[in-house]
């Protein structure tokens, strides 16, 4: 967090050429609001009273129509137009260009969140809602423009017009000026008190903003069940507290900043009194003239008026700090799965040669999931994973593309450890059937080549034609251009599974990762499907999770897998031989078939 | 305090008010003392202002803090309620961002009608006194008003749509941002990185964009506004400047009508800027309006008739009638279903994937509504019945688990939050998850990661089949609930549901045939219509498409036992 506010300022130096124009303009603006009441004061000098014009504006006589009263009238009503279309071209131009580069830098601190979001591990996002994350990278980053538009711009001016006024002052009176500079400190002091407190509360309320949104995304994703229990009353109950604590966090925010305001109002009021005071004094000893007293006192309300402006930064600054340490608190947090240095990327397609050793991993600390797991998959073998659930397997295979790295132990592609490879250049080599067919809102088309955007429609058409989903395809309203719902909510499970399926063909990766690729499928298109995957796993190194035996009976070897640990291995006929843990789990399922060809026997 | 200064240091004689005052304090009103006086009076000034100052700017903080705050908890509840279609059109990330963005600019309302207020009255007082002052030119200055209307009708409607599209062009990007957290395994898995940062510019430049397009055109039409006024402003200089020239008008007179015309051209000003910066905030309005108004397929009942409770061990007799839905128009997803399901009955209903299985069940607690026909509880149309009733009386294991990251137990409590840890313990039991939940950190008490992505895809069943097992409701409905789960969980499952379906009226889908084995009756989907019902032997025998499913599933696992 420290320096954040230089971090920040980074990303105003792609739009510096902008927002010098934006400076610029903003005194062109002062030049212009000196300028405005001139024309008029010639219009009632020179026209109405007849005085003879200024010799700096003599040149206006000159022009046509200038040299009678009437046409000098006209020009300088005309004049009064021109400059107030200048004055609103130049604070147009100002507000076009500060709206541009603030919202550019905000999206720009955005993107840079958002990308360090998708690159953090699995176990990161695991812990945290994708609310707050939204809140973070959509709320938050706003800090940016409210440091650079509301701070640094307003800061520039501020100064300049004290300097401005402190040497007028100087000049005048030398004593009462170091007396009303006392009110510096002052002021520091003030701000010292409050801005720990302002900045402290901003970030409470925006993390209770936070988690108000990450309740609202978490009822909304799960409305199914919020109905289908009827817990509609329990949610608003939860959601209409959080957004009050945010209402009261706010309000709470807002009278800090009341509370600064007050002590900085209070600090030059008691400045000003001061010197009333001291002033007033001075005039009775006769060390000063009245005049000169009531001057001074109108420039020191100028001077107070920028320096309090300044001290009101420090509320801005507030607020950005906190906006800054949502962002930051992401941005530094190293939770991704990082490449060694010196990573290199795949010389060429990986044969396909892993193996696992000695691999210790867990989502919490002190709570491993795998105990020193050994494996080894060969070129083009497939390997079934088989246990009982919660036994580890979608952990094991969420190593294999780096999803999270292994605590101890390691994982080596073709004799190389996995973070001596290039995260791209790995990824590239796998394709992976989650359990969750994770669609997107995208046409049917994108989402088979999610993995692949530059595939022709030829190849993703074979691809949906080998994962048996071509024929639902094509009795989608617009077939393959139809737009799924939110999370594919409109086609049936069996469906999204056989797209997540195509999407994996399509990538055609040497690794295949199958996370139970046909438990919502009904016998029939299982069969089709696994036709299909007979297909896929030609030539590639398998990794394939199965409850059904039927998928598992096609791989050369199985591994069964009990609470983290492999307890055997073998082909389908050793394992059954060897009548343990894999016998146990054949028999119940082909005891239930027995009985069923019994059944269908009568 | 300056008129103090001139007593204090002037030496003029002091108001009465003043001296008796300082008298009553038992001082002399000497030079000094009165110094003193102006001092802490001008403290006492800015006291007094201050705390105007912040009483009003904390009044107006909490009226519109309250406000904000309300909006956003009716708009929450309206979107819980609303029916699943709509949500599988919207994006989540659009009803957040109208749940996040849009109501906070109602507070932006609150502050904006104090200061047209003073305006208007600014204006009428200096419209009526230059009125009196001079007749013509009051008119002249007037005269462009019209304008200013018509400008304002012009812009507002513009200003209003540029908002909108700038609003939406925001919530794009948010849902983009929403859709891609949550479905980051896929995006790391197919190294969609890059070509997300992409996505992202794009939608954000967008964003930037319409910001900037909406600026231009917020200043465009304060230009109109201000060539109007300031052409007001010259016709009146020019005509009344002739007319001093010749003689007609003293140039005090012009003088006093030109200062009251800029403080109406101020007020004009800043009463047209409320109007721009109010269109914005009308269209974030209408996006949280179109929510609350919206008329959703599933609407409550007028008069919502109470719900017959079934008897315990009764279950409930439903009954489709003619039932045709479909989530696209045109695209009818179930044709024409008559089904029926006595009290205490278990219905298997299987069928090829995408055959409208789960939609069939999704009508039961009224997700949503048939295009045609009815469905009736009891006998009764359940339209007739409040939503919350009806679906009281259904518990559902859906094929999401949908889990919430608090604890293990209050998951499972879900649908009965009143329910005893021995309870909740005994439907944990009932689904197999016990054991597992024993071996978490905190056994029950152990608070979920988001979406429970420390659980396995089984694990998470079984909590969301405990959920449904504590509901303890006279109907039952499982949407494929054992297709995460191993052979040995599953049979464990199987025996538990044997218990559970006694006395309760059970609707489930399988694609396992073990599943099937046990219900009372099955009903096989195809293509969105009844094909066959009736119970498994009169399926076998009659050899239809159930018969051809069960042979595949059949000849599959003979050929596992073979191998």
């Amino acid at each position: 967090m420290k320096f954040w506010w230089l971090r920040l300022t980074r990303y105003a130096r792609p739009h510096w050429l902008k927002l010098s124009v934006v400076v610029l303009l903003m005194v062109a603006g002062v030049g212009l609001d000196v300028l405005k009441p001139l024309p008029m004061k010639l219009i009632i000098d020179s026209v109405l009273e007849n005085k003879p014009l200024p010799s700096a504006a003599a040149w206006v006589a000159g022009l046509p129509g200038g040299d009678s009263r009437p046409g000098l009238l006209a020009l300088l009503t005309g004049a009064t137009l021109l400059l107030f279309l200048i004055g609103w071209a130049s604070r147009a131009a100002q507000r076009y260009v500060e709206v541009g580069a603030g919202s550019r830098m905000t999206y720009d601190l955005g993107l840079d969140l958002f990308d360090h979001l998708q690159r953090l591990s699995l176990r990161f996002h695991g812990k945290q809602p994708a609310g707050d994350l939204v809140h973070r990278v959509l709320q938050n980053t706003g800090c940016v423009r409210d440091l650079i538009l509301t701070v640094y711009l307003p800061l520039l001016t501020s100064l300049v017009s004290l300097a401005a006024m402190l040497t007028v002052m100087w000049q005048m009176d030398r004593g009462l000026s170091l007396l009303a500079l006392l009110a510096a400190p002052l002021l520091g002091l003030t701000i010292r008190v409050f801005a720990q407190p302002m900045a402290k509360r901003s970030y409470e309320e925006m993390r209770i903003q936070g988690e108000t949104l990450a309740l609202a995304e978490q009822t909304l994703t799960a409305l199914p069940a919020v109905q289908a229990y009827g817990r509609e009353d329990f949610e608003d109950q939860r959601f209409s507290n959080l957004s009050r604590r945010a209402g009261k966090a706010y309000l709470r925010t807002v009278a800090s900043q009341l509370g600064f305001q007050v002590g900085t109002g209070v600090v030059t009021a008691v400045g000003t009194a001061a010197i009333i005071c001291v002033g007033g004094l001075h005039v009775l000893e006769g060390k000063l003239s009245m005049g000169s007293l009531l001057v001074f006192l109108s420039y020191l309300a100028s001077l107070y008026a920028p320096l309090e402006s300044l001290a009101y930064l420090s509320m801005g600054i507030a607020s950005a700090a906190a906006g800054a340490k949502r962002v930051f608190e992401i941005l530094e947090s190293d939770d991704t799965v990082r490449n060694t240095p010196g990573a290199k990327p795949l010389p060429t397609r990986a044969t396909g040669h892993l193996r696992l050793e000695k691999v210790v991993v867990g989502y919490e600390h002190g709570r491993p999931v795998l105990h020193g797991i050994d494996l080894e998959a060969c070129p083009g073998e497939t390997v079934a994973l088989v246990g009982p659930t919660g036994a580890g397997k979608s952990t094991l295979v969420s190593l294999i593309p780096r999803f999270f790295d292994p605590w101890e132990g390691r994982i080596t592609l073709d004799g190389k450890d996995l973070r001596d490879i290039q995260l791209p250049s790995l990824r590239s080599q796998i394709a992976i059937v989650q359990q969750d067919p994770f669609l997107l809102p995208m046409t049917v088309a994108e989402n088979i080549a999610y993995g692949r955007p530059g595939a022709s429609r030829d190849d993703i058409v074979k691809a949906a034609v080998a994962a048996n989903a071509e024929e639902f395809i094509q009795r989608l309203p617009q077939g393959y251009d139809t737009v799924i719902g939110e999370r594919g909510a409109t086609l049936s499970g069996g469906e999204r599974q056989r797209l997540a399926i195509a999407r994996a063909l399509l990538k055609d990766a040497p690794i295949l990762v199958l996370d139970e690729p046909t438990s919502a499928l009904d016998a029939k298109t299982e069969a089709v499907i696994a036709d299909a995957l007979d297909r896929l796993l030609l030539g590639r190194t398998t990794f394939v999770i199965a409850h059904r035996l039927s998928m598992a009976r096609k791989a050369q070897r199985i591994v069964f897998i009990d609470r983290g640990c492999v307890v055997e291995e073998g082909s389908h006929q050793e394992l059954l031989r060897r009548g343990t843990h894999y016998a146990r789990f054949h028999e119940l399922q082909g005891g239930a078939s027995l009985k069923a060809k019994e059944a269908f026997a009568q | 305090m300056k008129i103090l200064i001139d007593y204090a240091l002037g030496g003029n004689s002091l108001p009465g008010l003043i001296r008796s005052a300082l008298e009553s304090l038992s001082l002399t009103p000497s030079p000094a003392v009165l110094i003193f006086t102006a001092a802490l009076g001008s403290l006492g000034v800015f006291a007094l202002n201050s705390l105007l100052q912040v009483g009003l700017t904390w009044t107006w903080c909490l009226a519109g803090q309250r406000m904000v705050c309300e909006l956003t908890v009716d708009l929450f509840h309206r979107l819980q309620r609303l029916s699943l279609l709509f949500h599988s059109r919207h994006p989540v990330g659009d009803s957040l961002s109208r749940l996040s963005t849009d109501t906070w600019c109602v507070y932006t309302l609150t502050s904006g009608l104090l200061s047209p207020g003073q305006q208007v009255v600014m204006l009428t007082t200096t419209g009526t006194v230059a009125w009196q002052l001079d007749r013509e030119l009051a008119a002249l200055s007037l005269g462009l008003a019209p304008l200013l209307a018509l400008s304002s009708i012009l812009f507002g409607k513009r200003l209003k749509h540029r908002a909108r599209l700038g609003r939406e062009a925001h919530s794009r990007l948010l849902s983009f941002v929403q859709q891609t957290l949550t479905a980051i395994p896929i995006v790391q898995a197919f190294s969609r990185e890059e070509l997300n940062k992409q996505r992202f510019e794009h939608l954000s430049s967008d964003a930037v964009a319409l910001s900037q397009r909406g600026a231009l055109l917020n200043s465009t039409y304060s230009l109109v506004n201000g060539v109007i006024i300031t052409l007001g402003s010259a016709i009146v200089l020019y005509v009344g400047g002739l007319r001093v020239l010749s003689g007609g008008l003293s140039l005090g007179t012009l003088l006093v009508f030109l200062a009251y015309i800029r403080s109406m051209q101020s007020a004009a000003e800043g009463l047209l800027n409320s109007y721009s910066n109010l269109k914005p905030v009308e269209a974030s309005i209408d996006r949280v309006l179109e929510i609350l108004e919206l008329k959703d397929g599933v609407q409550e009942a007028a008069v919502p008739k109470p719900i017959q409770v079934a008897p315990r061990g009764m279950g409930v007799h439903f009954r489709l009638e003619n039932v045709t839905f479909g989530y696209e128009p045109g695209q009818a997803v179930l044709k024409k279903i008559n089904l029926e399901v006595h009290p205490g009955e278990t219905l298997a209903i299987v069928g090829k994937t995408g055959a409208g299985k789960s939609t069939l069940i999704s009508l039961i607690p009224r997700f949503f509504d048939p295009w045609e026909g009815r469905l009736t509880f009891n006998g009764i149309d359940v339209r007739k019945f409040a939503v919350q009733n009806l679906r009281a009386q259904v518990a559902i294991v859906l094929q999401e688990p949908f889990l919430f990251p608090v604890s293990v137990a209050d998951n499972i409590s879900y649908g009965r939050p009143e329910a005893t840890r021995e309870e909740i313990v005994a439907a944990g039991v009932a689904a197999s998850a016990d054991e597992f939940i024993r071996r978490l950190p905190d056994g029950y008490d152990t608070v979920l990661g988001q979406r429970g992505v420390t659980l396995s895809g089984g694990q998470r069943q079984r909590l969301s089949i405990a959920r449904a097992f504590l509901r303890n409701a006279p109907v039952l409905i499982l949407d494929e609930p054992t297709s995460a789960l191993d052979a040995e969980t599953e049979e464990l499952l199987l025996k538990a549901l044997e218990h559970l379906t006694k006395g309760r009226t059970t609707l489930i889908i399988a694609h396992r045939l073990s599943t099937v084995r046990k219900a009372d009756r099955i009903a096989v989907l195809e293509d969105g219509t009844l094909v066959e019902c009736g119970t498994r032997n009169e399926l076998l025998r009659g050899a239809g498409v159930f018969y051809r499913l069960h042979s595949l599933q059949f000849l599959d696992s003979r050929r596992g036992v073979a191998v």
